[in-house]
């Protein structure tokens, strides 16, 4: 078919850039061919199952597996449009460009008026000793194992960087039910999104600045991993060297764009670190240095989803311009002032220096920071408490809400405000922020305690009138309370609203079910658990004996043989003492179960 | 490292049942799971040895970038099996040195 090895276009790689450009050259009439090497058309979007930030009209708060089947869903519906999968382009030829089969191991050559390149990036490497053990898997391959086919990745994870990708994979491993035992982060402040962060530290995932992984331990598969402590030029501490027992250390420091396909067809590179390294060089209308050649998404400098979409839209456009001689140019305009706009913020600063070197300008403006206003006044309402102090570019709680009481404004990068007249209350900005940064809470000043709302997206979901931990921003347990009422969600972020006591109001931040999880024993006889230890020790009880009797913690059969200790190294950790500084508790006798017959003696034993 | 029976957002879709052969071993796996994402399911995550030092490998980025998880399938050396589908009957072998490489 002529139109195949022929198209007005061809679009290398079906991720976001690339499905948003064929769309907008197809609804145009231009005949176009998607080429894509993976086994389905999505990109990077098929494995995050967080929801997106970003704009509404660019499906923020949508999980990333729906927009990609969303917009497949749109081009299917196109006429002139061919989706090759399981196929890659291997190079670009003077005679044309060939596509591989990988299947059937068999290759076509097309030869297209235009090309748009939107071959996304790679996961940067990391030097370390044993790095290419298996079990060291970059941050998008572990996402893939266990958003893509449902496949745990490991069972105890060390996550290296604290990106926003590094973070967002913490969180869904913890959601896939395994454990994180650290992330470590070579700077001295964590890389990604302030609300990202909280949520990975609300699992109790320990964020540890200023280290590094040295070593991977383990012959054919990780068995462990040496982390340390780096000094002032990032140089390993080997004083500082501590031992994680994981079976997985997950790579997330970052992407490389993938600019082979660009750079064969003669388009000019350049090293540009802001942008990920080595980026095409392009105009604002994506355009490269090879005229009839386009780059758009991840390939063009490392951004995000929503960047990628509006850059595919970009260069789809220019096509139909360079094809047709017009196009849409209104819908081409705002587009590009969408970019600018989305990367004003703060938090894009980097990327505007990247792009200012590039030639692109792209503004940034002042900031509006909210304050909750007045809220004395509201106290005792059913309200959010939005924890979202950043910059970033984000506003599903303002298009969520029904009743217009929250503002992003204009400017996406401004913060949230929050107008209490206006809120009535109903949640769903809780559910809908995909930073999890929203609570609800009301004062019950009359009991003393307080009603808190807290977005949950883990299993088993809480039921009412369950009792469960009340965590607090560290995953730390506070106190327990009892589940008042759940708010199902069908975006699957769900509402638990738990009733706490006024003093600890502010602080709870997670929950977490007390039967079903917490089956870690410090004392077997009189089966109490480490979160019931903590949680008496977090009360006050800070001495052996206290908890003793608070607990009755080693008065069962065993006089204390297998809780002693380690209830003194909780005390110890949780107080900061040594454990020689507590006073072990009375050895009381007997010193093994013995009936009160045995130790009355013979008296007793002739009496029978 | 098995596979998940439930998640808190996802619901996973798995094709049929099917089995392959791996280094002469038989394994089940499912319609739709690539031969890398298989064998991590069951276990498998030393996938080649290097063509130099003979070391243990396995899959870095499952997307089809790094080429660290090659593989001999059906006699191919060389096939990338992160981005390949496992098909029923397959023969899976761990690749040792470097296959035939196109130039
Ligand atoms: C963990 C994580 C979390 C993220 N969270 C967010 C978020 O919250 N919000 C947000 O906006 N963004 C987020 N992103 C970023 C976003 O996913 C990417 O920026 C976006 O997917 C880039 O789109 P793309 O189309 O450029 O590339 P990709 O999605 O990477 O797609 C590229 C496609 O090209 C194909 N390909 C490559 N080379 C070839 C070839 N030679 N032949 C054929 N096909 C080829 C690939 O198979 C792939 O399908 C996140 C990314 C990650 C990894
Ligand atoms: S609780 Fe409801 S009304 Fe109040 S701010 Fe949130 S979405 Fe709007
Ligand atoms: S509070 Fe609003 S702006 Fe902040 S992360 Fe949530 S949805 Fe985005
Ligand atoms: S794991 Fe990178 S190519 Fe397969």
């Amino acid at each position: 078919m002529s139109c195949l090895s022929n198209p007005d276009l061809l679009v290398v790689g079906a991720g976001p850039a690339g499905l948003y450009a064929a769309i907008e050259a197809a609804s145009a009439g231009l005949t176009t061919v998607i080429v894509d090497e993976g086994i389905s058309a999505g990109g990077q979007l098929v494995k995050q199952t967080h929801k997106f930030f970003g704009n509404e009209d660019f499906f923020a708060s949508v999980r990333g597996f729906d927009i990609a089947r969303r917009l497949l869903k749109e081009l299917s519906n196109m006429d002139h449009v061919h989706n090759l999968q399981e196929s890659s382009v291997i190079g670009v030829y003077e005679d044309g460009i060939p596509v591989l089969h990988l299947p059937s191991d068999t290759t076509r050559l097309l030869q297209p008026e235009r090309v748009i390149v939107a071959t996304g990036a790679s996961e940067k490497f990391l030097q370390f000793d044993n790095n290419d053990l298996p079990g060291v898997y970059g941050a998008g391959a572990v996402q893939t194992l266990m958003n893509q086919f449902g496949v745990m990745p490991g069972r105890n994870v060390l996550m290296v960087g604290s990106g926003n990708i590094g973070l967002i994979v913490s969180y869904q491993l913890i959601q896939a039910g395994v454990n994180v035992k650290a992330i470590v982060e070579i700077a001295d402040r964590i890389g990604g999104y302030e609300v990202h962060a909280n949520k990975a530290m609300r699992m109790g995932i320990p964020i540890m600045l200023r280290h590094t992984v040295i070593k991977a331990i383990g012959t054919e598969s990780v068995e462990g991993a040496v982390i340390c402590e780096v000094d002032e030029n990032f140089r390993p501490v080997a004083s500082t060297s501590q031992e994680l027992a994981v079976d997985t250390i997950c790579i997330a420091i970052g992407l490389n764009p993938s600019i082979e396909l660009i750079a064969q067809a003669g388009g000019e590179v350049k090293y540009i670190p802001e942008l990920g390294g080595y980026v095409p060089v392009r105009d604002d209308n994506m355009r490269s240095t090879a005229e009839a050649f386009f780059v758009a998404g991840d390939v063009s400098g490392i951004e995000e989803a929503t960047t990628a979409m509006i850059e595919g839209r970009v260069a789809g456009l220019t096509v139909v311009k360079d094809l047709k001689g017009n196009t849409d140019l209104k819908k081409l305009e705002s587009l590009k002032r969408e970019l600018v706009a989305f990367r004003n913020g703060p938090t894009s600063a980097r990327i505007r220096e990247g792009l200012r070197k590039l030639g692109i300008v792209s503004s940034s403006k002042e900031h509006q920071y909210g304050n909750p206003n007045n809220p004395e006044k509201y106290m005792g309402k059913m309200r959010p408490v939005i924890e979202c102090y950043e910059a970033i570019p984000c506003n599903p709680c303002e298009t969520s809400c029904p009743t217009g009481a929250i503002t992003v404004g204009e400017n996406i990068n401004d913060v949230p405000v929050i107008d209490y007249e206006k809120c009535n209350g109903c949640g769903i900005c809780m559910t809908e922020c995909p930073g999890l940064a929203v609570f609800m809470l009301r004062e019950l000043p009359e009991e003393e305690s307080a009603l808190i709302g807290i977005p949950y997206e883990l299993i088993p979901l809480p039921e009412k009138g369950e009792k469960v931990h009340l965590l607090g921003r560290e995953g730390e347990t506070l106190s327990d309370g009892v589940v008042q009422r759940v708010f199902k969600s069908p975006n699957k972020t769900h509402g638990v609203y738990v009733k706490a006591p006024a003093e600890i109001a502010g602080e709870v931040r997670g929950v977490s079910p007390v039967s079903k999880t917490d089956n870690t024993y410090v004392c077997r006889c009189e089966e109490l658990t480490v979160q019931d230890v903590e949680k008496a020790i977090n009360d006050g009880y800070t001495d052996f004996e206290e908890l003793r009797r608070r607990l009755r913690i080693s008065m069962g059969p065993c006089g204390g043989r297998t809780c002693r200790l380690n209830t003194l190294g909780m005390l110890s950790r949780k107080t900061g003492r040594p454990i020689e500084e507590f006073a072990p508790g009375v050895l009381r006798p007997p010193s093994i179960p013995a009936t009160f017959r045995s130790i009355a003696g013979q008296e007793g034993a002739k009496d029978e | 490292m098995s596979r998940l029976a439930q998640h808190p957002v996802i619901e996973f879709v798995r094709g049929k049942k099917i089995s392959f052969e791996f280094e002469g071993r038989k394994l089940g796996a499912f319609e739709g799971e690539t031969v890398a994402a298989a064998l991590h399911a069951e276990g498998i995550r030393y996938l080649r040895s290097s063509p130099g030092r003979q070391r243990a490998q396995g899959f870095f980025c499952a997307i089809g970038k790094c080429s660290s998880c090659l593989m001999e399938v059906d006699g191919m050396p060389n096939v990338r099996t992160c981005i390949t589908l496992v098909r029923d009957g397959m023969v899976v072998r761990r690749q040792k040195g470097k296959g035939e490489l196109l130039e």
